[in-house]
C-alpha cells in the first residue's frame, strides 16, 4: 500500500542537499553583510559622538578612548568592579527567577481558564502600567535596605511582561490541537503537558526577554535611588568623583551583561523552539 | 454501529436566551463496516454533528448510541482526522503519528512500532523526522490519517480532511483512502462539501440542509467495490451526483 515515493525520494533528497549548500553559502554572505553594517553603525556612532565632544567643549563627558581605557581598567583592575557586579546579579538573577516562578504560571493560568483570567485581569492591568520607580522608597520603608528590597523591586518590574506574554502563547495555541488531544481521550493534565506548554513555549521566551531587561532596569534603579549597593553604589561614586568614563564603562558592563544573558537565553530558545517561526524581539 | 436519534444542538442557550439552533431532530444510523458520506451547503451543521459524534461537545436533546452505549465523550473506538490536520507544529512526523497511542498509555516502544507501520501504510518512510511545516499539504493529511489509524479505532470520522488540499493530491488521497478502507472495511463518517468525493467514496450519501440543520436524503450509492477512478464515467455515478447537484441548488437558491 506504501506509495510509490521510493525513487522519487531519492532525487528530491539530492536536490535538497544540494539547496542546503547553497543556502548555507548564502547565509555565510550574508551574516559577514550583517557583521558589516553593524560595524558601520559602530564607527558612525563612535565618530558622532567624538564630533560631538569635539564641538560641545563639555570636557566632563569622556571621548570614546576614554570610555574604552575606562572599561579596561574597570574590568581588570578594579576589583570593587567585580565585587559589585556579584551583588547586584544577586537581586537579578534570583529576582529573575522569582519572576519567572510567579508570572510563568500566573500566565498559564490566565490563558487556559476563562475564571483565572477575569480574576487576574485588573491585577494585570494595574502592574502593567503602575510606574515602579514611586515605590521603591515605599518598598524598601517596608522591607528594609537589604536583598529583599530589591529582590522585590526586580521581582515587580519585571514578571508582569512574563505573565502577559505567557498568556497570549496559552490562547495563540490552536484550539484544534486541544480538540484533537481530546479526541483521543487526553486528560486535562496530558493537554498541559502535550499540547499548551509546547505551544506556549515561543511566548513565553519572549516574555522572559523582556522581562530580562525590565529586571535589569529595576535592579539598576533601586540601587540608585536608595539602597546604594551594587553597580548603583558604584555609579554614584564615580559620578560623585566625576570619573564619568568609569560611569560609562559601568553601564556599558551592565550592556554587555545583559546582552550575554539574553544571547544566552536566545540559544536555549533556538533549541527548544525549532519549529516556531522566527518572531523574536530583541 | 451508529445511531442518532431526534438529535438537536443549539449554540449560545445558556446566556443569552435566543440561541441559534445548528441542528434539529436529526435520526440517522450508520452500519459496521459502511461508508457514509455528509454532504450539505456550509451552515448545514455537518461538523456540529460530526463533532457530537466524536463526543467533543455536548447535545441538547435525543441520543446518539454508538455500539448500544450512549455517547458521552470521546471513546477509544472512535479517531478523529480534522480538516486543519491539527498536527503539532513542535512534534515531527513519528511522534505525531504516535500521539494517540502515547495519550492512552501504550508503552513507549509499542508506540514507536505502530507509529513506524502506519508510516510506512500512509507512505511516509524516510519523512519521519521532519517536522509538519517542512511537509507538503497532502503529506501533512497523511500523517493526520496515520495518526487516526494508529490507534487501530473501528469507526473513523473524518471533517472535511481533504478540503484544505489542492485537486489533484485530494484525488489522490480520495484513491488512497479507498484502498486503505477496502483493506479494513472500519465503519466510516465522512463530511465533505464535494459530490464528486460524497459519492466517490460513500456507500451513502446523506444530504443536509442548513438552518437549522436537518436530514433530508440518504441516498444509497449504487457503485461497486472496490472503486476505481473509472467509477466517474459510469452513468450510476452522474445520475447520483447529478442529483446531488440539484438538491443544493435547490437549497442555495432558497438561501
Amino acid at each position: 500500500m506504501a506509495f510509490a515515493h521510493g525513487s522519487r525520494r531519492s532525487k528530491v533528497q539530492k536536490k535538497s542537499v544540494h539547496r542546503t549548500g547553497a543556502r548555507r553559502n548564502r547565509m555565510k554572505r550574508s551574516i559577514a553583510l550583517d557583521w558589516g553594517l553593524r560595524l558601520s553603525v559602530f564607527i558612525v556612532a563612535v565618530a558622532s559622538w567624538e564630533l560631538f565632544l569635539g564641538a560641545s567643549q563639555n570636557f566632563l563627558l569622556p571621548r570614546f578612548t576614554e570610555i574604552a581605557s575606562g572599561l579596561f581598567r574597570l574590568l581588570f583592575f578594579e576589583a570593587r568592579f567585580w565585587e559589585a557586579l556579584y551583588i547586584s546579579n544577586q537581586a537579578l538573577i534570583f529576582g529573575f527567577v522569582i519572576s519567572l516562578f510567579l508570572g510563568v504560571p500566573l500566565g498559564l493560568l490566565a490563558g487556559r481558564f476563562r475564571w483565572a483570567d477575569r480574576v487576574l485581569n485588573p491585577y494585570v492591568g494595574v502592574l502593567l502600567v503602575m510606574p515602579v520607580a514611586p515605590l521603591i522608597p515605599i518598598v524598601i520603608i517596608a522591607l528594609g535596605l537589604g536583598l529583599a528590597a530589591r529582590l522585590f523591586i526586580v521581582v515587580l518590574f519585571s514578571f508582569v511582561f512574563i505573565t502577559v506574554n505567557t498568556r497570549a502563547g496559552v490562547r495563540n495555541v490552536e484550539s484544534s490541537l486541544i480538540e484533537m488531544a481530546k479526541s483521543f481521550g487526553a486528560s486535562e493534565a496530558q493537554i498541559w503537558r502535550r499540547i499548551v506548554i509546547p505551544g506556549a513555549t515561543p511566548a513565553i521566551f519572549a516574555g522572559m526577554r523582556i522581562g530580562l531587561g525590565r529586571a535589569i532596569t529595576g535592579m539598576v534603579m533601586v540601587e540608585l535611588l536608595l539602597v546604594a549597593s551594587g553597580l548603583g553604589r558604584l555609579l554614584l561614586e564615580f559620578s560623585g568623583r566625576m570619573q564619568s568614563d568609569f560611569v560609562f564603562a559601568t553601564v556599558i558592563a551592565v550592556i554587555i551583561e545583559a546582552l550575554a544573558l539574553l544571547a544566552a537565553m536566545q540559544a536555549l530558545e533556538k533549541r527548544v523552539t525549532r519549529w516556531a517561526p522566527d518572531v523574536s524581539i530583541g | 454501529m451508529i445511531r442518532v436519534r431526534g438529535l438537536s444542538k443549539e449554540f449560545g442557550t445558556l446566556d443569552n436566551g435566543g440561541g441559534v439552533q445548528a441542528l434539529r431532530d436529526i435520526d440517522f444510523e450508520v452500519n459496521d463496516n459502511e461508508f457514509v458520506t455528509i454532504i450539505g451547503p456550509s451552515g448545514c451543521g455537518k461538523t456540529t454533528l460530526l463533532r457530537i459524534i466524536a463526543g467533543l461537545i455536548p447535545y441538547n436533546q435525543g441520543e446518539v448510541i454508538i455500539d448500544g452505549r450512549p455517547v458521552i465523550g470521546p471513546g477509544p473506538e472512535r479517531a478523529v482526522v480534522f480538516q486543519n490536520f491539527a498536527l503539532m507544529p513542535w512534534a515531527d512526523v513519528l511522534t505525531n503519528v504516535a500521539f494517540g497511542l502515547e495519550i492512552r498509555g501504550r508503552t513507549p516502544e509499542e508506540c514507536r512500532a505502530k507509529a513506524q507501520d502506519l508510516i510506512k501504510v500512509v507512505g511516509l518512510v524516510g519523512f519521519e523526522k521532519r517536522l509538519p511545516k517542512e511537509l507538503s499539504g497532502g503529506m501533512q493529511q497523511r500523517v493526520g490519517l496515520a495518526r487516526a489509524l494508529a490507534v487501530n479505532p473501528r469507526i473513523l470520522l473524518m471533517d472535511e480532511p481533504f478540503g484544505a488540499l489542492d485537486e489533484q493530491t485530494r484525488r489522490l488521497l480520495q484513491e488512497e483512502l479507498l484502498r486503505l478502507w477496502e483493506q479494513e472495511r472500519k465503519t466510516v463518517v465522512f463530511i465533505t462539501h464535494s459530490m464528486e468525493e460524497a459519492v466517490m467514496l460513500g456507500d451513502r450519501v446523506m444530504l443536509m440542509t442548513p438552518r437549522p440543520g436537518r436530514v433530508k436524503e440518504m441516498i444509497a450509492v449504487p457503485l461497486q467495490r472496490p472503486r476505481s477512478r473509472d467509477v466517474e464515467k459510469s452513468s450510476a455515478f452522474v445520475d447520483v451526483k447529478e442529483y446531488l447537484w440539484e438538491q443544493l441548488r435547490a437549497m442555495q437558491a432558497a438561501a
